[in-house]
């Protein structure tokens, strides 16, 4: 990752040999760890991240309670050993700010008025870091609420598109997001309403609307992905 | 038997929404993860905490006792209070502890939830689980600990010649002889393990021969 | 809260088995859950491995980055053992930094290691008085399901078995070399249970024990690191008898799980 490369893109492909509306490959398994009430291990490229959600329970400290529904709490956070240089353990301003982000991105679609005064807490720990955490965070917590039982409009999926070389692309590399042109992480609900969307860079009004095109069809696969990985923890599964 | 996750379309005939559904734009759709049951228009779910009901039966602990409340928990996110005057006889609220104590394990009855979840309990006798033992499984596995119109806890009860009661909450009391509590738990742990194992019942049965046959044995 | 409860609720459960020679999940006293060791799952870490017993999950990554050596040991390189709950482990653990169960499990976990004398800190030197390499090891707990201490102090030497010095990163080399190992300490927790002394206790029997006890042995079957944890007392004889359980059991786990990540070593040596 230290030197630029000449070209990020030669031919229509990418130096890990993909198209530009490839996302990396995709492995997802849910209800990992025991004692969380649900959860999901998530690969995407090089990244891993394990997402666990505990609750509806108690709010501690009380005063934060709402009287008519559940209040969200999301952490993210990168494990020291996740990232090239290591990083120190505990949260920092980039670990807050994508906490608060990814929280507005699930919080549109959980019916909060069915648990009045207690918490349902989500957290991410991402073990591996290959660019896109959040949206890996997002996708892998999502399923992780379903795993819990938490009653939902639907499933939230997420992924980055961006600009590199000139061109529109799906899911960017490490590589690509530092030497691109743009990068833009996109949530959405699966009837298309989007919940999270940052970007940093330069895209013309045309450019943004094919990277949400892109952005789009690339969440329609995430989305296949985590129904496929939910029914299959059930499967061979007759009598439930 | 069909899985269904949230956001799934179930149906168009939203008159008949049922539980872990909602409607959206006239149409019906799960609202939680689970099996589809599609004669009722709703969706069981396989995980998820124990929500009481009014008219659920459970076993409740008494965690704290306030003025005129026995605090319990009901192995939900949700406190329960036992008022004072459920008691038959007026008593004092310095003597609370003298019926229902602070660790007391107790069945009760869910009298009413509020919309804002206030749970409150009532009770057919103030009297504290003190013989027998209690284990706890998950809440959605209890349909299968009772069985179809009660299939499989008539069997635990005829086979094992235990005093079972299945709480809603998932908390189960077992009392009976040492030798039949322990096998009684065994068994209720494993149905809890392999709940969604076809032909439940008669696993559980083969189980149970064999373990009284080994037991003859010694 | 809950968490006590539902330990309360199983308490007389496992009393009662336990008095019968018994474990609720069919073990006996002396036998360990299933252990998984799975090794190089983190490319951004020099060295890693992830660790299950049972439905207990640990994953230690060790990172190797050059730094100023202490002035007292100006020759020798350092290690940093660092334990992270994290919140996805327990309902009991709270976003935060270590508190004293973790920094606990972290003191131990350095201990096995260091004691044991199994990182040789002579040949982390890169240049006396200025410039030595230093190891992270990082712990963190992905499931808490009881026994974190052993299955950390695992997860540790196996990490540090698979861990390469980062020569070609920092300009000091032309190849990464294995870390100099030389010695595989094994963690073994013990419970008491009512006098009863259980081996990898699950997370219900370490609440209604009254004391664990971790005895850290090396390959020679000497001692390396005790560390009792837990109220209650402990006989000699009930430590004696431990202490030769531990020793049993560590051989057997250094030969199973930490041999073969060693023979993996030499192979990949040979290679290069």
């Amino acid at each position: 990752m230290s030197d630029k490369p000449n070209k990020l893109i030669e031919n229509g492909k990418r130096l890990d040999g993909r198209n530009l509306d490839e996302l990396r490959p995709i492995k997802m398994e849910v209800g990992v760890l025991k004692r969380a009430d649900g959860s999901c291990y998530m690969e995407l490229g090089g990244n891993k991240a394990i997402a666990a959600v505990y609750g509806p329970r108690e709010v501690h400290p009380r005063h934060l309670q709402e009287a008519t529904q559940v209040i969200i709490r999301y952490r993210y956070d990168m494990a020291s050993f996740s990232v090239k240089e290591r990083k120190r353990p505990g949260p920092d301003r980039r670990s807050i700010e994508i906490s608060k982000v990814s929280r507005e991105a699930l919080a549109p679609v959980i019916l909060k008025e069915y648990f009045p005064r207690s918490v349902i807490d989500i957290f991410v720990e991402i073990l591996q870091a290959d660019a896109g955490t959040r949206t890996v965070g997002i996708n892998a917590s999502s399923v992780a609420l379903a795993d819990a039982g938490i009653p939902m409009r639907g499933i939230v999926s997420s992924c980055a598109v961006g600009k590199v070389d000139g061109e529109i692309v799906l899911d960017l590399t490490g590589q690509e997001d530092n030497y691109g042109d743009a990068d833009m992480p996109i949530a959405m609900t699966q009837d298309g309403k989007i919940t999270l969307l940052q970007m940093d860079g330069n895209l013309t009004k045309e450019e943004f609307a094919r990277a949400i095109e892109l952005a789009k069809k690339g969440c329609k696969q995430i989305y296949e992905v985590q129904r496929s990985a939910l029914i299959s923890k059930y499967e061979g599964v007759s009598n439930v | 038997m069909k899985l269904v996750i949230p956001g799934d379309l179930l149906s168009d005939d939203i008159k008949r929404a049922g539980e872990g559904t909602y409607v959206a734009s006239g149409e019906v759709y799960a609202s939680v993860y689970g099996i589809l049951d599609k004669k009722e228009l709703r969706v069981i779910p396989l995980s998820g905490k124990y929500m009481p009901h009014t008219g659920d039966n459970v076993i409740g602990k008494v965690i704290d006792i306030s003025f005129s409340n026995w605090i319990i928990d009901i192995n939900s996110p949700y406190e329960a209070l036992l008022h004072i005057s459920e008691h038959p006889d007026r008593i004092y609220p310095f003597d609370m502890s003298q019926y229902l104590d602070i660790g007391d394990l107790f069945i009760a009855k869910v009298k009413d939830v509020d919309a804002t979840m206030r749970v409150e309990l009532t009770v057919e006798a103030f009297n504290p689980l003190r013989s027998g033992r209690i284990i706890q499984i998950s809440h959605t596995r209890i349909p299968r600990v009772i069985g179809r119109g009660g299939s499989m806890i008539n069997l635990l009860k005829k086979e094992l010649d235990c005093n079972i009661f299945v709480g809603q909450n998932g908390r189960i009391w077992v009392n009976g002889k040492e030798d039949d509590t322990d096998l009684a738990i065994q068994t209720l742990l494993k149905i809890e393990q392999d709940s969604h194992t076809l032909g439940l019942t008669d696993l559980v049965r083969d189980m149970i021969k064999t373990a009284k046959r080994e037991r003859k044995g010694k | 809260m809950s968490e006590d409860i539902i330990a309360e609720i199983k308490r007389d459960y496992i009393y009662n088995l336990a008095k019968k020679g018994k474990r609720v999940d069919g073990r006996a006293f002396d036998e360990y859950r299933s252990i998984e060791v799975e090794t190089r799952l983190i490319n951004n870490a020099e060295g890693s491995a992830k660790v299950k017993i049972g439905n207990t999950q640990v994953v230690v990554g060790v990172k190797i980055q050059p730094g100023k050596p202490f002035p007292d040991t100006p020759g020798q390189g350092a290690i940093i053992t660092n334990a992270e709950f994290a919140p996805i482990a327990s309902p009991s653990f709270e976003p935060g930094p270590p508190d004293e169960n973790a920094t606990e499990l972290a003191r131990v976990v350095d201990r096995g290691v260091r004691e044991s004398g199994a990182i040789d800190l002579a040949k982390l030197c890169i240049t006396e008085g200025e410039n030595i390499w230093m190891v992270f090891i990082d712990v963190y707990v992905l499931d808490h399901d009881g026994n974190l201490v052993d299955a950390s102090a695992l997860g540790a030497i196996a990490a540090l078995l698979t861990t390469k010095l980062p020569n070609v990163r920092y300009g000091l080399g032309t190849e990464d070399v294995p870390l100099p190992i030389s010695d595989l300490p094994v963690a073994i927790t013990a419970a008491d249970i009512d006098g009863e002394i259980l081996l990898d206790p699950s997370l219900d029997e370490e609440l209604i024990a009254s004391t664990l006890i971790t005895i850290i042995t090396g390959k020679d079957g000497s001692l390396a690191g005790i560390q009792k944890s837990g109220m209650g007392p402990l006989t000699f004889d009930q430590i004696f008898h431990i202490t030769d359980l531990a020793y049993k059991r560590a051989k057997d786990i250094r030969e199973k799980y930490l041999e073969i990540v060693d023979d993996q070593i030499g192979e990949e040596g040979k290679k290069d």
